[in-house]
């Protein structure tokens, strides 16, 4: 595991441009890493460490998941299931993950603050820090600011989503609007990825040439957040115009989409593969619909199977492709779900005692941390926030989160909560 | 004695039998000296009426998950329960013991429905692997599959003439089976009990219970109509009726208050009369009473959420397995509760179907 603390500073010059240039060197060419020989910029695309967040928006149920518990008082109907960690069992609800069980870790004591959705998704996205007066980026844009691009031809941050897409220049916080996000809608290209057959690349060049003149002039008098946005966004494009090669599914082995599975959950995480592979630095898959207050059971049965059999196969597919150690993958919500099952059969929040898992980039094979009581109702010790699970992140990038600081209008400011740790049970 | 005239306006609640964990099963025996319920705990729970106020109480353990359904033989002193687990177990269910036989894997995972014939010949099972399995009663051997369905079955029914099995799946597909010989006969559309919006990321609804009337003539169908999301799953509860004799839908039964979720138990009283529970997100629910003819209720009993209704033998009682709070219930952060994390009970709730005699209003 790289261990050594990254050298990026914070407000340092672009680290697009510093990359583009090490690429440049690295491989003899000046610019794109398509032009490098091909055996060193693959050999750099394996070592850029990357991220892939499958964020399961309302919050999976622990018990249905990681954490089964049969014996339990609050445990659900379903069957605990033996892992390939002796000793170790999952819910049936996800047998392909507990197959690969040796390769990931699980958290069992995760203990949050928040128990609803409209501030805890950002307030677990953000990583919760301290409160110092402005509005922190989200993780994505907070490893595209500290790592930059792991490829230049390719936006660092994008977020696969069901429905619409688009740039969403609010996830960067503070950082401002180019370490936004480019979310595509059902994990589908940009619409105007296609250059109109009726517009010649000379054309294109002028026009966009003629549009950054115009940016300029209207920039001159403006705040930057918004043309900083469309710039940003129009670049991003760009970038994947260059690179519609990813989203020709006619390349795809057949075979991965039935272990992806066919639902969206499914084709977004192969996708998030196909992006990984391409050198995106972090790619966030959403899933809505988790929130099961109600037929929690029902439900459960038919959601959770969504995420564990494709979260395997990622797992399974970036080790075969030499890229699981230095991809982190982390499975997660905002919160847990209740022991108690309330009056329509589901599960509320709960953010006392829930659980999440990871893989890759410095995790530990095999781990299962935390402590509860019996029941899983409540975290034995001391549990983890999000604070914790930020460090850790942060440090399996190779950032010292202790140390890196962001810089805004003359404050430096912590990258991850000052009075939390990384969790170091689950790293190498 | 005569029995009292049947009023539902005048429903009342005349015995709670309390339990301190969630139970969603709950039956009268047919000779109504027993009931038997079952939930959250793997465990059958079966109390003897001793008299109005007094009851006995034997616990039958060899579920390992929760229970899922049960039914009552309706001569021979034996019970059939369920599980989330495929398994099915044959009790005598008026002395403690050990199942008296059992069917291991009668469903790849959930025993979602129970149903015996009135004659007592064959017990029937439905669930999660969409499969109909007929058992013979008297040892659980099997005696024919039923195929058709495609998606997991809910709910099951039997005509009172024993001629005619109905089940009802996710999908809001009933199909009608003939018993012996055992055959598909049509499939009713309940369509709307079952919603997919293109944002869903699963199917939500199903046909959740079935019940046929006495005379035979109409089979009503429960569940909910256009689901809102597939998180909280909430949704507009009904009841379609069906003129059996057509199998066309003829009414769609309403209730009156407050609910969101299926309506998961229904009940003929007589020809004409229905009863029907549903539940509801933390807060009251409601018992409901229609007659067949008009889609609003005839009346309705506030009451928590419910999952089984089941009718004396007497035709005047109905036991209701409600929800009750356990005050603890909903949001976290809960700290405050670490040191008491109350369970959510249930109260199984004898609802009265005539005016309460004068001695018990005083």
């Amino acid at each position: 595991m790289n261990t050594k603390p990254h050298n990026h500073a914070c407000g340092s010059a672009d680290h697009g441009v510093s990359r583009r240039a090490m690429l440049g060197t690295l491989g003899g060419a000046v610019g794109f890493g398509s032009l490098l020989q091909p055996a060193i910029a693959e050999a750099i695309k394996k070592q850029e460490k990357r991220v892939c967040l499958i964020w399961l928006d309302g919050g999976i149920s622990q018990y249905e998941s990681w954490h089964p518990l049969s014996d339990s008082k609050y445990a659900g109907p379903f069957r605990s299931i033996k892992t390939s960690i002796p000793g170790v069992h999952f819910s049936e609800l996800v047998p392909e993950t507990a197959k690969i069980a040796h390769k990931i870790s699980i958290i069992r004591s995760m203990e949050t603050k928040d128990p609803n959705h409209s501030s805890g998704v950002p307030r677990i996205q953000r990583g919760d820090p301290i409160d110092r007066g402005v509005t922190y980026p989200y993780l994505g844009s907070a490893v595209a600011k500290l790592l930059g691009p792991a490829n230049p031809e390719l936006p660092p941050y994008i977020w696969i989503k069901p429905g619409n897409g688009g740039f969403l220049a609010k996830e960067g916080g503070f950082l401002g609007a180019q370490y936004g996000t480019l979310a595509l809608g059902d994990g589908k290209a940009p619409i105007h990825i296609h250059r109109p057959e009726g517009v010649s690349a000379e054309v294109d060049a002028a026009r966009n040439a003629l549009r950054q003149k115009a940016n300029e002039r209207f920039g001159a008098y403006r705040g930057a957040s918004e043309i900083d946005a469309y710039e940003t966004s129009y670049d991003m494009a760009r970038q994947l115009m260059a690179r519609k090669d990813i989203f020709d599914d006619s390349k795809l082995d057949p075979k991965d989409a039935e272990r992806y599975g066919t639902h969206p959950l499914g084709r977004h995480i192969l996708r998030a593969r196909q992006l990984l592979e391409a050198g995106v630095r972090f790619i966030k898959v959403n899933s809505y619909h988790w929130d099961t207050h109600g037929d929690n059971f029902n439900m459960s049965q038919r959601l959770i199977p969504q995420v564990d059999r494709p979260f395997a196969a990622l797992v399974n597919d970036l080790e075969d492709r030499g890229m699981l150690d230095n991809t982190l993958v982390i499975v997660m919500s905002e919160f847990g779900r209740t022991p108690l099952v309330n009056s329509r059969l589901g599960r509320d929040h709960w953010p006392d005692c829930w659980s999440l898992a990871l893989a890759g980039c410095g995790i530990k094979r095999g781990a299962v941390v935390g402590e509860t009581t019996k029941d899983g109702a409540w975290v034995n010790g001391e549990g983890y926030d999000i604070g914790h699970l930020f460090h850790t992140i942060f440090t399996l990038l190779g950032i010292n989160s202790r140390k890196e600081r962001y810089r805004y209008k003359g404050q430096k400011l912590a990258i991850a909560h000052d009075d939390c740790e990384p969790i170091k049970e689950v790293m190498q | 004695m005569n029995a009292p005239a049947l009023d539902v306006k005048k429903a009342w609640v005349s015995r709670e039998i309390t339990h301190d964990l969630q139970l969603f099963r709950a039956q009268f025996s047919p000779d109504g000296t027993h009931i038997a319920a079952g939930g959250v705990d793997k465990l059958v729970h079966v109390w003897q009426l001793v008299d109005d106020k007094t009851e006995k109480k034997i616990t039958l353990n060899a579920h390992r998950t929760w229970v899922s359904s049960l039914a009552f033989h309706p001569r021979a002193k034996q019970l059939f329960t369920a599980d989330y687990q495929g398994v099915i177990h044959c009790w005598n269910h008026t002395a403690p013991g050990k199942p008296v036989w059992t069917i291991p894997n009668a469903d790849a995972d959930n025993v979602r429905a129970l149903a015996i014939t009135p004659d007592g010949k064959y017990l029937i099972s439905a669930g999660d692997d969409t499969v109909i399995k007929v058992w013979n009663a008297a040892n659980g051997k099997p005696v024919t599959k039923l195929e058709g369905h495609t998606e997991c079955i809910f709910s099951l029914a039997v005509s009172n003439d024993g001629k005619h099995l109905v089940s009802g799946d996710l999908l809001g597909s009933i199909r009608q089976w003939s018993i012996g010989p055992w055959k598909p006969v049509r499939e009713l559309d309940a369509k709307i009990l079952h919603t997919r919006l293109e944002n869903f990321i699963a199917d939500v609804g199903g046909v959740r219970s079935l019940a046929f009337s006495p005379d035979g003539k109409t089979l009503a169908a429960g569940g909910m109509k256009d689901a809102k999301s597939n998180a909280f799953c909430p949704g507009t509860p009904v009841v379609l009726l069906f003129d059996w004799a057509s199998g066309k839908a003829k009414t769609e039964l309403r209730i009156k208050g407050k609910s969101d979720g299926p309506i998961n138990a229904l009940r003929f009283l007589d020809p004409t009369t229905l009863a029907g529970h549903t539940e509801i997100l933390h807060s009251g629910s409601e018992l409901t009473f229609w007659k067949t003819n008009q889609p609003n209720p005839l009346h309705f009993l506030p009451n928590g959420s419910a999952y089984d209704l089941s009718l004396h033998p007497d035709g005047r009682r109905l036991l209701a397995a409600t929800y009750v709070s356990g005050g603890a219930s909903g949001n976290g952060a809960q700290k405050r509760h670490r040191e008491n994390y109350p369970p959510n009970k249930t109260a199984l709730k004898f609802i009265s179907l005539f005016e309460k005699p004068a001695e018990e209003k005083k």
